[in-house]
């Protein structure tokens, strides 16, 4: 063996081997560097392997991890201080050899080799994790390593001619093409599991208010993961790590605050992606409110708060003007106040320019860019029909008077007329000629040659004058190109009341005899406004709230961190 | 022993004990990119005074009533004299 002894490698190994002694995770990796460049005492390491230990040698393998053996009896048979058996660690000796040809070998110009050569050692290194009571001390290398592996497999990812042809050779059991990003985070994802059900850890995973073992890396694992399938969008495939979260891991209080932030960043994004806006909205406002108001710390909060703001959205909460005025909400009014007045306003006409499939508007990229123009376009449009039909009860609705005895009601064939309108001036007018058009007196010139503004009389507007008349129009006569288009009837005013009571943000019923909307409740309600048209937030927060988020680990004591239960009643957004 | 002098990457990599750093001794980064890669925080903890918002501070940011009675701005004008003209037919 004297050959070994003395070399460079064999100082390498005595030093691994001091680490491991001293129980020094973080020195463990200090040492087993992964990134060039290299320091000098590294490169006489690698010209030395590959001198005496070259690639191309068959036997030079194992002749290392003769070496690696013997100068690290760390990784042998032992026992604990209290005389227990401690099995050996042979998965570290394997790791040690492997990240000893890593170096030797590397070449980051090749990024496809780099790829492979490091997914090669991030399983080693997972293997050596899964030692019950050393592998703790090679969690900080698991974790560095996975950063760079991953950011290495983004990248890849972002030059699909370099990969092609191992896409096409990889196909999951399901029969399912698997990209080399889900690849990465399935290899990751050992890590994560190992993290996860370490149960060499005090009672369940909690020490001194402290996440203990290796359950100390779950959220840093599992936010590695996540950032590769988001950013080669595959979120279906992170409903495991949630589901997997959600049933093993200690409370995400635990953990350290940047942790916390970006675990909840991802759910919330997982949550808004599958359309569960409410636990969206609580995940992402917890993790804006918890972010540092450092400005180094502003892309985070940003994109927090675009989310935040989107979910919000979605749910009937509207931003207030001085959330604007946060520094990482720059320019963020440009896009979302357009939107919000027209929710507000029931501006229809406006709501379809800027969720139109044509994608005209200006927003429309920033939208795309951050993924939520579809969930925009698609769940707002009912707030949009709530305050439309609320406008045109204020400008044509019948309000009696508290004394009466009959319902406030609104004319069906109103509402038609107002939604035709918008609809066909979003779809005939351009948003400059629409504007010219808004009021009277500011008309532009060229509508005195256009007639874009004449009404079908087939509508079935009904005159007060004629209200309780049997209408004598047959919704079925044809309509005008425009309305062809837009495929609108009294049957469609009426599915889109009728599904707003259902949802709650009407109050009332309708009458198919009058075609009209009657409002209940007016009297002992404050007024037909405040009876007919609860607030949406309401609304939304009665229905959802109290719901568990799956992924989001609230439960459980935390023993000495000034602790008790905790219960999802405190992540609920605040203000309630 | 010299295999601690190592390269700049490494040194980034083993930020497990930073955690006593503050926010104050990072650099601002004044760009605000529209990218959505969600980067790495620059800290690994921080205290609830350092974060953005005190639980409950935020109130003011939302409007949860918002309903607009106005009916006098350009779009209920508008609305209005439509409403108007299908009366007449």
């Amino acid at each position: 063996m004297a050959p070994f002894n003395s070399g460079i490698e064999t100082q390498f190994c005595n030093e691994v081997n001091n680490a491991l002694q001293a129980q020094d995770g973080a020195q463990l990796l200090s040492i087993l560097q992964l990134e060039p460049p290299f320091g000098p005492i590294y490169q006489q390491l690698i010209s030395s392997l590959q001198s005496k230990y070259p690639k191309d040698d068959q036997r030079a393998e194992e002749q290392l991890e003769r070496v690696v053996r013997n100068a690290v009896p760390e990784t042998g048979e032992s026992e604990d201080e209290e005389g227990r058996p401690v099995p050996n660690w042979s998965a570290m000796v394997t790791f040690i050899v492997s990240w000893m040809c890593f170096i030797r070998d590397v070449n980051v110009e090749n990024l496809l080799e780099t790829y492979e050569r490091l997914s090669d050692l991030q399983q080693k290194a997972n293997s050596a994790l899964q030692h019950s009571t050393k592998g703790i001390l090679i969690l900080p290398t698991v974790i560095s390593y996975a950063k760079v592996f991953s950011r290495v497999a983004i990248g890849l990812d972002r030059q699909p001619e370099l990969i092609q042809h191992l896409i096409a050779e990889t196909v999951t059991e399901e029969g399912r093409r698997e990209s080399l990003p889900e690849k990465a985070a399935n290899i990751l994802r050992h890590a994560f599991i190992t993290c996860l059900n370490d149960r060499n850890t005090a009672p369940r995973g909690i020490k001194d208010g402290r996440p203990d073992g290796k359950k100390v890396g779950i959220y840093r694992m599992a936010n590695i993961c996540l950032k590769i399938l988001f950013q080669c969008e595959k979120l279906e495939n992170c409903q495991t790590f949630f589901s997997n979260i959600h049933n093993s891991s200690p409370p995400l209080a635990i953990y350290p605050a940047s942790e916390r932030v970006t675990y909840l960043y991802y759910l919330g994004r997982f949550k808004f992606a599958t359309t569960d806006f409410f636990a969206a909205q609580l995940c992402l406002q917890k993790a804006h409110d918890e972010c540092p108001s450092d400005p180094s710390c502003l892309p985070q909060s940003r994109l927090l708060l675009i989310y935040l703001i989107a979910s919000n959205l979605l749910l009937g909460r509207l931003p207030h003007s001085s959330l604007y005025h946060r520094p990482e909400a720059k320019n963020l009014r440009t896009h979302f106040e357009p939107l919000a007045r027209a929710i507000r306003r029931g501006d229809l006409e406006s709501f379809r320019r800027i969720t139109s499939l044509s994608l005209s508007h200006p927003s429309t990229p920033f939208f795309i860019r951050h993924r939520i123009f579809y969930q925009l376009g698609n769940y707002c449009e009912v707030f949009v029909w709530r305050s439309l039909i609320r406008r045109v009860f204020l400008l044509t609705g019948q309000q009696v008077g508290t004394s009466s005895r009959s319902a406030p009601t609104i004319d069906l064939s109103a509402l038609l007329a107002a939604f035709l309108s918008l609809e066909r001036r979003a779809l005939t007018l351009s948003a400059s000629l629409s504007q010219a058009d808004s009021v009277p007196g500011k008309r532009h010139i060229s509508f005195a040659l256009a007639d874009t503004s004449t009404p079908p009389a087939s509508l079935g507007y009904i005159d007060p004058d004629f209200d309780g008349v049997d209408p004598v129009e047959d919704d079925t006569t044809p309509l005008t190109p425009y309305i062809r288009t837009t495929d609108y009837s009294i049957m469609t005013i009426e599915s889109i009341v009728s599904s707003l009571i259902l949802q709650g943000f009407l109050q009332g019923f309708v009458s198919q005899r009058t075609r009209k909307f009657a409002i209940t409740g007016a009297r002992r309600g404050g007024g037909p406004l405040k009876a007919g048209f609860p607030v949406v937030w309401e609304v939304v927060r009665r229905r959802e709230e109290g719901r568990e988020v799956v992924g989001w680990r609230l439960e459980g004591a935390v023993e000495g961190g000034g602790g008790g239960v905790v219960r999802l009643a405190g992540a609920r957004p605040a203000g309630e | 022993m010299s295999a601690q002098q190592g390269s700049a990457a490494t040194t980034k990599a083993a930020d497990t004990k930073n955690g006593e750093q503050t926010p104050k001794d990072q650099k601002p980064a004044t760009q605000l990119e529209e990218d959505d890669e969600f980067e790495d925080f620059p800290i690994e903890d921080w205290t609830e005074d350092d974060a953005q918002l005190p639980a409950g501070g935020n109130n003011h940011l939302w409007e949860e009533s918002w309903d607009d009675d106005d009916t006098s701005d350009d779009f209920s004008v508008q609305l209005r004299e439509e409403l108007k003209k299908l009366g007449q037919k």
